[in-house]
């Protein structure tokens, strides 16, 4: 009995055999042949993912623009048409309920990707605010499309991908694939170059073939959380969530406080002038073990901390870690000890940006 | 696909006589396959005693952290280092280069109450079309 959504390319999941896992109640691929196969393939060649479990809002209207930079804790009326931002979405106590894109997709059009986690609560968040405005049009097209992700530094090289590919990065286009109508954005969550595309969830197995028969390799969720704590990203419900404020989580930068008055503003105001009382810092383990979500951070033989995200980066050969601590013990280069199996064992203090593409 | 000379447990552990009252125990393939990567090995030292079915290793693969129960009851006597310094040795070769641990056994009975490598394949066969309906449901 499976009471999980699936996604409009579920079949073919099922169908190359993978091994299947509930995500924020999708049914999804956690890797088809192997995670450390699927990691490499994207930190080398070019991979593409089923992320159809994002949420794909589109916001129109003509209030639309003042509605999201009320929403928002960036402007979203400053973006140009074409290119996206990365924001955030607080509560009105500055807590993150999510981390999120906001393209600019005409004067008063817009289209949010957002994280799979919390969809309901956000959506309610959304239309709470936006009231009986009738100029602010909220439109979850969620179920009735599909979303990949390909990624990976041969994506530049795709036959399918050459109308876009002078797109810059967090740019956008809503072009053609073969005979599919499409809208292609320069975004991603690997710490790679890559493109993340939307089409009807009708197109979604030819989309889908399209890529895998250039040689593009199917890779699950395993994956992608290895590549993103590689890079250092954050994944919102497990690093970031309502109990914790953007300063604390290093994402000041997705904040602007000198924008109009939105959502969470005066608490983050508040909040900046109080000063934060702990940070979320980058660790890397001296040895061999493997620090998971939920381990105890120590220092000096008391507990200071809880690891947010945690595991082994291929691409580096070690093993590596995100994880709240005091603020005055957020220093690169101090000592720290994760426990594992009732052991304190030895871990040093990082930057979180473990993994940078060359360029 | 299953050794014949294994005896299998519920928790997809294998063991085999090495000799006398000796024993050697590892994963199964089935259990590999299910954690995939193994990226690190938590065995016990060796003159560790350890009693059947309760926990005396564990095993984490990129995504998870599983537990290794006891196969038969005894004393480690020796862990598999190449195993431990390459764990992939352990979804390459499960039954073979990527062993984990030899016991000592205290009561080389306990054996008997195993599967045999015919019981666990229907047993493995089973789960897997429990899986299977789990799917097409």
């Amino acid at each position: 009995m499976s009471l999980l959504k699936k996604t409009p390319l579920n079949k073919v999941h099922h169908d190359l055999k993978a091994k299947m896992m509930d995500f924020a109640g999708w049914e999804l691929p956690v890797w088809y042949t192997s995670i450390l196969e699927e990691h490499q393939t994207v930190r080398s060649g070019a991979g593409i993912f089923d992320v159809s479990d994002m949420g794909r809002i589109w916001v129109s209207g003509k209030n639309a623009g003042t509605f999201l930079d009320r929403m928002l804790t960036k402007p979203a009326r400053q973006l140009e048409i074409d290119t996206a931002q990365l924001c955030l979405l607080c509560l009105e106590n500055g807590g993150i309920l999510d981390d999120l894109l906001v393209h600019r997709v005409g004067t008063s059009r817009y289209l949010i990707v957002w994280n799979a986690a919390n969809i309901k609560q956000k959506l309610d968040w959304l239309f709470r605010w936006s009231g009986s405005d009738p100029d602010v049009v909220i439109e979850d097209k969620s179920s009735n499309t599909v979303m990949v992700a390909v990624q990976g530094p041969d994506v530049q090289q795709l036959e399918n991908l050459r109308s876009v590919s002078h797109l810059p990065r967090f740019g956008h286009a809503q072009t053609k694939i073969g005979e599919l109508n499409v809208f292609v954005a320069r975004t991603g969550y690997t710490g790679e170059d890559g493109f993340e595309i939307i089409s009807d969830a009708a197109n979604a197995l030819p989309l889908w073939e399209s890529f895998v028969e250039w040689g593009v390799k199917p890779c699950g969720l395993g994956a992608r959380d290895v590549l993103r704590l590689e890079a250092g990203m954050m994944l919102c419900g497990q690093d970031i969530d309502t109990d914790t404020n953007p300063f604390e989580a290093g994402l000041g930068w997705l904040v602007d406080l000198e924008k109009g008055d939105f959502i969470g503003k005066s608490a983050l105001l508040e909040i900046k002038r109080r000063g934060i009382k702990r940070k979320l810092i980058g660790f890397q383990m001296k040895d061999r073990e493997i620090a998971r979500s939920g381990y105890a951070i120590f220092h000096s033989g008391q507990e200071v901390g809880k690891v947010t995200s945690g595991g082994h980066a291929p691409t580096l050969g070690v093993n590596i870690g995100l994880g709240y601590v005091p603020v005055e013990l957020a220093v690169i280069g101090t000592d720290i000890e994760i426990i594992i199996r009732n052991k304190p064992v030895a871990a040093q203090i990082v930057n979180k940006r473990f993994y940078k593409r060359g360029v | 696909m299953n050794p014949k000379e294994n005896k299998y447990t519920k928790e997809h552990e294998w063991i085999c006589f090495e000799g006398g009252d000796k024993g050697k125990a590892g994963l199964t393939d089935y259990a590999q396959t299910q954690l995939g990567d193994l990226v690190y090995l938590d065995l016990p030292e060796p003159g560790v005693a350890v009693e059947q079915s309760k926990k005396m290793a564990e095993i984490e693969s990129v995504k998870a952290v599983a537990d290794f129960f006891a196969p038969a009851s005894g004393e480690v006597l020796e862990v598999n280092q190449s195993a431990i310094d390459d764990p992939a040795l352990v979804n390459q070769d499960p039954y073979g280069g990527g062993w984990l641990v030899k016991l000592e056994l205290s009561n080389a009975s306990e054996l008997d109450a195993l599967m045999d490598s015919d019981q666990y394949d229907k047993f493995v066969a089973e789960l897997e079309a429990e899986a299977e309906e789990e799917k097409s449901e």
